[in-house]
Parts: structure tokens; C-alpha cells; sequence
């Protein structure tokens, strides 16, 4: 055996008066892929960001190649040989693709002008090496999807050569497609005889890829097993600390469609994407949108809450036809929605959990035109509980929570609204195993008592294990639409087939 | 990194910037000063009455920031109201028509400010940067250069020299402003969403805040908020003049900056600006007791002012 290309010592860090990681060991062998993972707010990214530089840690030691380095930025963790791909990314969003890239390294001529064209064929090269040919290097990274910019930040990562390559979460936004081509990579990477540390919630994954596992829990680290010699339950086990079955069984629901359905969409042409698309909702029905990315299936979900200008179409809900301009409108018909891009739309990450519940409620908080901080942090503090977000209490500033906990607060400004209707894009980014067992029961309550969902997601596992019926969405058209309940012989083949 | 993430986010030294810089500052005059009179309750009492216009302003101001956005028009809307109150009054009409049409004066165009920007999706430094020169010459214009005087005794009393149980009227008014700024800013439906507009604007779309009808609010307040620091200038001076305000631009939004609002949004507090105002008033009343002439006054001035604003602001960057 080797000598481990990194060994991560007795690692302690606080927040303040916080400890978030007790005395933490980690090793990562030459050539390997470890798997870390953890509930939400484990300390995993923490973790990570102190190998990285970002943040200090309070004590302990890190060895390098046998021997100990001591560093405190990421300019010098990279000369180290480490890069990162954060969990939330780190591109500027007015710059083009290969400007990002190679940031602050771009080639000069020799009157110190940029020699941009020089970055371009780079990038071609590196992105070429990661199979992906859709994306322009002179396209600005605001004009990219989620999906594209996770794999510009990939690209932005490999461009520094690094020895140890830590991924925190890179395939949380990324299609099925686009997963399979970034683990072809990892897998050429590990070839170079790269190490990667490998972030994730997608326990699968883990175990398809990773050669170890780690498991964080509370900021100790409770279990490393090289992934032959443990199994998905153990792995669970140690995460919770207690033996569970988190699968969400599907449950068995009569809706009855002779009724006038809840919602109804006719004819929907948003743009030049989506093009013309019909549909109803039932009462007591989750109905799910599947489609690859850029198939107009967020901004079906954009225009029915009113972000999104509709060129053409109607919303018919409960027999009344809803003029829907605003999301305010949207509000106002009995309409929630989980956006698809937490820290943009969902919330304001200098606002306490408090403050970022209260709009969603803020009818039933308010005396005369006074908020009543009471009341507030009361249904705060039950969402708290229910969702079991992590935080030292209602009043944390949302920027200081976990990636995952952040995403609970979103969804816990859904749940507290009194909607019939509630529009989920991708709604369990980044959320453990256990909280999305959980947030899955509180929607299956929801639609149980007469409410109705509509689903986006690019796990097609999750649709087909929670969905009623599904539509297929192809390049802005309804494919067909799929029946998935539970007698329904629906599997994630199946799904998978009839979106290509 | 190490020590500034917060404890429980309740308690920020950064928080406190302000209420530091003022007693700093206050024990530095009251040293420097000791036999040039700073110290004396009469002159503690007339920086408190020459900054009140500053102090409403700030409050104002407050709301614009909080808000994320800026304007630079305030100065230019104390000419013109300042004016418009003196004239009304000149033509005898009753004192409280007369401030009317003074405030109307500033809500009018902070509406058109608001409306301007949120309709056409223009940034609110480029508008209301033509709007200071627009009411600029406006005021200029509407007498000629003329100053207004103002005879009316009961208005001049109640709004610029007037006391009430020993206390300085001005004070009074910041005082009441202050107090509702706060409470409207903290306690209510409409400051959160000022606030979380400002904090992120589409989130707060998403979340059903009517994120324009916000913004025009917060320019009808700073108009309006700049209309009463002109009444009060009227009332202290006996009269307006097309001069007034003109120098109150960088004093008020640094006053806010140093007091602890956000200039990019998302958070503001009006007693923070209303101390800032006064730490503005401190060394302006300082440099004058120092018996610098006015040039040096304007660079002390300048420089302690470039000083208070990087170091409150230097404080808050680093969470
Ligand atoms: N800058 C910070 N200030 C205060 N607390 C912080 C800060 N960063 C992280 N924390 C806290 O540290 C804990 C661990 O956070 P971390 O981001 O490492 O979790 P994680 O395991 O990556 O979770 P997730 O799966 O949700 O991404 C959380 O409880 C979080 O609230
Ligand atoms: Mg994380």
C-alpha cells in the first residue's frame, strides 16, 4: 500500500461559539475516488473548504505527500495541487466561458494585450476532453444554464492540473446525460492518477463510482470503508445513527378524474420554447414534468406563477379562468412555488431564517400594518422542526446555513403558504436522504387532502417514484403523458427511453 | 476569517461602528476643544439644531438604500420646496397649505422618480442625477435667483426656532421623525419588504412583493422626507433661497453609509443614520470652533469623512 496522497488530522473548526468539525481524520489515497457524505450540515463542505483554503481551520494538521502544509488561501492550496468545484459556483456571470476559465492566467502578447483567442482553443481542449461539445467558449456564462455552468466550473477546476480534485456536489444539477458523461471523466481522471474527493447526496452515486467511503456525522466522523466491504443501509445507518428505511413507498391514491380538474393549461407558448402545451391537474395529484434540460419544462412551471411572460395560452383553475401576469397574482390564486435556483430566486441570504418565511405568511402575522415578530417566529420554529433544518435558531442569517439546509428554507416558504397549488422545480437539490423522505411525506399529505402538485425534476427516479402521471417534454411539446401510479408498470427506464 | 463570523448573529461589533465612531469623535473634540466651548450644553444643543435637516434626510435615505437604490435628487427637491413653502406663504396662504405644497413638492417627484425607474428599468443614480439638475434649475428658475423672505412668526416657530419645555423644536422634529422611520422601517410589512427588496430583489418578486410599487414608495419618502428638512431650513433662516441643500448631498449618504445601512440594499436602520448625522454635525461644529477658514474646513471635512465611511464599511465586509 501506498503512502496517501493526503491525510487530513484531528481537524477542528468553530464558528464562533459553534464547533462544526470535532476532531475530524480523513485520508484520501493516490488514484482514488472518496466518497464523503452526510446529512445536511454535517460539516462536509466545511471540511472540504479548509482543504481548500477558504476557511481556517482552528486545529489539526494536513499532510500533503507526507509532508505537512500549512496554507490559508486557495491560490496556495492550488500550488499545492488541489482545486475545488464549490457547491455554490464561483463564476463570474459577465464574463464569457473561456474568460472564466483561465482567470487571471489568460496569455499576454507582448504588449501585455490578452491574447483571447489563445484561451479559447484551451478551452476547446479541456472541454473536449470532458466529451462535451454544446457549449461555446465565447458564450457568457449568464446566457448558460445550470447544467453548462457546473461543467464550465468542472473545466475551470481541471484547467489548473491538480493532484487532488474536490467536488462538492457537482452532479446535484446535472441530468442523467450529463451525470454519465461527467463519471466517464472522473473515471479518465482517476486514470491520470488524480484523487478525488467526491461530495454527494446521491448515495447511488457513491457507491457506482467512489473506491471509499466517509461518513460525516455532526462534524465527527463516524465510518470510512472502502465501498466493497459496506452497503447503502449501513452507509444510511451511520449518517443517521440509527437503522431506517427512508424509502418513500409510494402511496396508493383514487383520484377522481370525473371531477373538474384543479388546474388546467391550454395551449402554453412561453417564448420561442415552450410551444403550445395543454394539460390538467387533478385534485389530489402530483403531476410530473420530465424533460432534458433547455426542454421548456421550468419555464412552463415560470409562466404559471407569472415570472415569465406567456405569449399565448389560458390557466383555467377550479373552472375559473385566472389571468396569472405577476407572481403576486399567482400568490393571490392559491399558487406556491419552490424555484429552481435557491440563492437567486428563493432567497435573502442576509435575512434570517425568520425574515425569509415571513412574506409567505404575512397576512396571518400582521396586526393592523405591524408584524407580529411573535407569531412569525413561531411558524418558524415549527418549520424548523418539521423540515429539520440545522441551525442555531430562527434568527441564523441564511447565508451561514449549509447548501442543503438553505435549500429547506425554500421549501419551507412553500409549505407555510395556504396554496392548493404548488409548482416544485427540482425541489430536493442538495437535500439529504432523510429530509427528502420527509419533505416527500409532507407533499404526499398535501395533495391527500385535495391540493395539487406539479413536479420538475431531472432525477427521473424521484418522478417516477412520487408522480401520478408524467408528462414527457420534448423540445417545448407534450410527448405524451404517462400514467405512473402505482399499478402503472412506470420505472425510470422506461422514463428514461421516452425522453431521448 | 477566523473571529468575524458572528456568534449568534445577534451581536456584531460591526453593528456598533457607529455609536463607536461617535463617542470616539465626541471625546476627541471634547479634548481637543476643552476651553473652545464644544463641551457647553449650548453648543451640544446647536449641533443637535443644525443637523436636524441632515437627520430627516438621512431617514429618508435610509429607505432608499435599504432599498438598493440611491437618490441624488434630495438636495436639489430642498431648493425647490424651500421655496415653493416661502412663496405660498408670501401669497398668505394658510402655514399648514404652505407645507403642503412644500411636501407635495418632494412627493411629487419622488413619484416621478419612482415611476421613471421602474418603468423604463433605468438605474436610479442615471435618473435621479438628471432629476437634481432638472429641480436644480427649476428652482433657480421659479424666482429668478431671488431669495424668499419669510415674515410668518408661528411658522417660523414651529418649525426652526421654536422651543418647547427648553427644548429646541428642531429637535423635536428628529426626534419624530426618527421614531416613526424606525418603527416603519422595522415593525411593519411595508420596511421588511423595502428591506428584502433591497436584499434581493428577485426573491422578493418570487415571494409576491410587489417590488416596484416598493421602490416608487421609497422615492415618495426621500422626496418627501427632503420636502421637511426644507421646511425646517425655512423656518431656521426666515426664508428660502436656491442655494439650500446644495451641499447636503454628500453629507446625508455618508451620515447613512457610517450609521450602518447597506449602500447595495437589504439593510438600514434609521437610529444608526440619525447618530451618523450627528457625528457629520460634530465635526462640522468642530471645525468651526477650531477657527479653520473654510477651505481647510472642506478638506478636514472631505478627509474625516472618506475616513469614518471605509472604516464602517471595512468592518462589514469582512463577514
Ligand atoms: N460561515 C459560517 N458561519 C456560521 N456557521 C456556518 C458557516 N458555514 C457553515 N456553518 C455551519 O456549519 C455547519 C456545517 O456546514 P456545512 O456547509 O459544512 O454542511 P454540509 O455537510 O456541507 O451540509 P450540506 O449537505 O447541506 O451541504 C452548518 O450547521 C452550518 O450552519
Ligand atoms: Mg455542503
Amino acid at each position: 500500500m501506498k503512502e496517501p496522497i493526503l491525510k487530513m488530522l484531528g481537524i477542528s473548526k468553530s464558528f464562533s461559539t459553534v464547533e462544526v468539525l470535532h476532531n475530524v481524520d480523513f485520508t484520501l489515497n493516490i488514484g482514488e475516488i472518496h466518497g464523503l457524505v452526510g446529512q445536511n450540515g454535517a460539516g462536509k463542505s466545511t471540511l472540504m473548504k479548509i482543504l481548500n483554503g477558504v476557511e481556517v481551520k482552528d486545529s489539526g494538521n494536513i499532510i500533503i505527500f507526507g509532508k505537512e502544509e500549512e496554507y490559508n488561501n486557495p491560490i496556495q492550496a492550488r500550488e499545492k495541487g488541489i482545486s475545488m468545484i464549490f457547491q455554490e459556483f464561483s463564476l463570474v456571470s459577465s464574463l464569457t466561458v473561456s474568460q472564466n476559465i483561465f482567470l487571471t492566467r489568460e496569455s499576454h502578447n507582448f504588449l501585455r494585450l490578452l491574447k483571447d483567442k489563445e484561451s479559447e482553443k484551451n478551452t476547446i481542449k479541456i472541454l473536449k476532453e470532458l466529451d462535451v461539445e454544446n457549449i461555446n467558449p465565447n458564450e457568457y456564462v449568464e446566457n448558460l444554464g445550470t447544467g453548462p455552468q457546473q461543467i464550465v466550473e468542472i473545466a475551470k477546476a481541471l484547467s489548473h492540473e491538480p493532484k487532488i480534485l474536490i467536488m462538492d456536489e457537482p452532479t446535484a444539477s446535472l441530468s442523467s446525460h450529463e451525470i454519465e458523461s461527467l463519471f466517464i471523466v472522473i473515471n479518465k481522471l482517476k486514470k491520470r492518477g488524480i484523487s478525488i474527493i467526491f461530495v454527494s447526496h446521491y448515495l447511488r452515486e457513491i457507491f457506482e463510482i467512489c473506491d471509499r467511503v466517509t461518513v460525516l456525522r455532526d462534524g465527527n466522523k463516524v465510518f470510512e470503508e472502502k465501498i466493497l466491504n459496506t452497503n447503502l443501509k449501513e452507509v444510511i445507518a451511520k449518517m443517521t445513527g440509527k437503522e431506517q428505511d427512508l424509502q418513500v413507498s409510494k402511496r396508493k391514491r383514487q383520484i377522481d378524474r370525473s371531477k373538474p380538474p384543479l388546474l388546467e393549461i391550454n395551449n402554453l407558448v412561453v417564448g420561442d420554447i415552450v410551444k403550445g402545451i395543454s394539460f390538467k391537474v387533478w385534485h389530489g395529484e402530483i403531476f410530473g414534468i420530465a424533460g432534458l434540460l433547455g426542454s421548456g419544462r421550468s419555464e412552463i412551471i415560470n409562466s404559471i406563477y407569472g415570472v415569465y411572460k406567456k405569449k399565448k395560452g389560458e390557466i383555467i383553475i377550479d373552472e375559473k379562468r385566472t389571468s396569472i401576469n405577476s407572481p403576486n397574482d399567482a400568490i393571490r390564486a392559491g399558487i406556491a412555488i419552490v424555484p429552481e435556483d435557491r440563492r437567486e430566486h428563493g432567497l435573502i441570504l442576509d435575512f434570517s431564517i425568520k425574515d425569509n418565511i415571513l412574506f409567505s405568511v404575512i397576512k396571518k402575522i400582521l396586526s393592523f400594518i405591524f408584524i407580529n415578530d411573535k407569531k412569525a417566529s413561531k411558524i418558524t420554529n415549527d418549520s424548523i422542526n418539521k423540515l429539520n433544518i440545522k441551525a442555531s435558531g430562527f434568527w441564523q442569517v441564511v447565508k451561514f446555513l449549509s447548501g442543503g439546509n438553505q435549500q429547506k428554507v425554500v421549501v419551507a416558504k412553500s409549505l407555510v403558504t395556504d396554496s392548493k397549488i404548488l409548482l416544485l422545480d427540482d425541489p430536493s437539490i442538495g437535500i439529504d436522504i432523510q429530509a427528502k423522505s420527509e419533505i416527500m411525506n409532507i407533499i404526499n399529505d398535501f395533495v391527500e387532502s385535495g391540493n395539487g402538485v406539479i413536479f420538475v425534476s431531472s432525477e427521473f427516479d424521484e418522478l417516477v417514484s412520487f408522480c401520478d402521471r408524467i408528462l414527457v417534454l420534448k423540445k417545448g411539446e407534450v410527448d405524451s403523458i404517462v400514467d405512473c401510479g402505482i399499478e402503472a408498470n412506470m420505472s425510470e427506464e422506461i422514463l428514461l427511453e421516452k425522453i431521448q | 476569517m477566523k473571529d468575524s463570523n458572528l456568534k449568534s448573529n445577534r451581536f456584531k461589533v460591526s453593528d456598533y461602528v457607529v455609536y463607536i465612531s461617535f463617542f470616539g469623535i465626541f471625546a476627541l473634540f471634547s479634548i481637543i476643544l476643552y476651553d473652545g466651548g464644544f463641551l457647553t450644553g449650548q453648543n451640544l444643543l446647536n449641533i443637535t439644531r443644525q443637523t436636524a435637516m441632515i437627520s430627516v434626510m438621512a431617514i429618508g435615505t435610509t429607505f432608499v438604500l435599504s432599498a438598493g437604490e440611491i437618490d441624488l435628487s434630495i438636495g436639489s427637491i430642498v431648493a425647490l420646496s424651500a421655496l415653493i413653502t416661502a412663496i405660498s406663504l408670501r401669497m398668505d396662504l394658510n402655514i399648514w397649505i404652505a407645507v403642503l405644497a412644500g411636501l407635495s413638492t418632494g412627493a411629487f417627484i419622488g413619484f416621478v422618480n419612482g415611476i421613471i425607474i421602474t418603468k423604463l428599468r433605468v438605474p436610479s443614480f442615471l435618473i435621479t442625477l438628471g432629476m437634481m439638475t432638472i429641480v436644480a434649475g427649476l428652482a433657480r428658475w421659479i424666482t429668478n435667483l431671488e431669495a424668499v423672505p419669510v415674515i410668518n412668526d408661528t411658522f417660523n416657530y414651529i418649525f426652526g426656532n421654536g422651543k418647547v419645555f427648553g427644548i429646541p423644536i428642531l429637535l423635536l422634529w428628529t426626534v419624530i421623525f426618527l421614531v416613526f422611520g424606525q418603527i416603519f422601517l422595522k415593525k411593519t410589512s411595508f420596511g421588511r419588504s423595502v428591506l428584502s427588496t433591497g436584499g434581493n430583489k428577485i426573491a422578493s418578486l418570487f415571494t409576491g412583493i410587489n417590488v416596484d410599487k416598493i421602490k416608487i414608495a421609497v422615492f415618495i419618502i426621500s422626496g418627501v422626507s427632503a420636502s421637511f428638512a426644507a421646511i425646517l431650513y425655512t423656518g431656521r433662516l426666515e426664508g428660502a433661497r436656491y442655494t439650500l441643500g446644495q451641499a447636503d448631498l454628500l453629507l446625508v449618504i455618508a451620515a447613512v453609509i457610517i450609521g450602518g445601512t447597506r449602500l447595495s440594499g437589504g439593510k438600514g436602520t434609521c437610529v444608526g443614520s440619525v447618530v451618523g448625522s450627528l457625528i457629520m454635525g460634530m465635526i462640522a461644529n468642530g471645525l468651526v470652533l477650531m477657527n479653520l477658514n473654510i477651505a481647510l474646513q472642506m478638506v478636514f471635512r472631505g478627509l474625516i469623512i472618506i475616513i469614518a465611511v471605509s472604516f464602517s464599511l471595512r468592518e462589514r465586509k469582512r463577514l
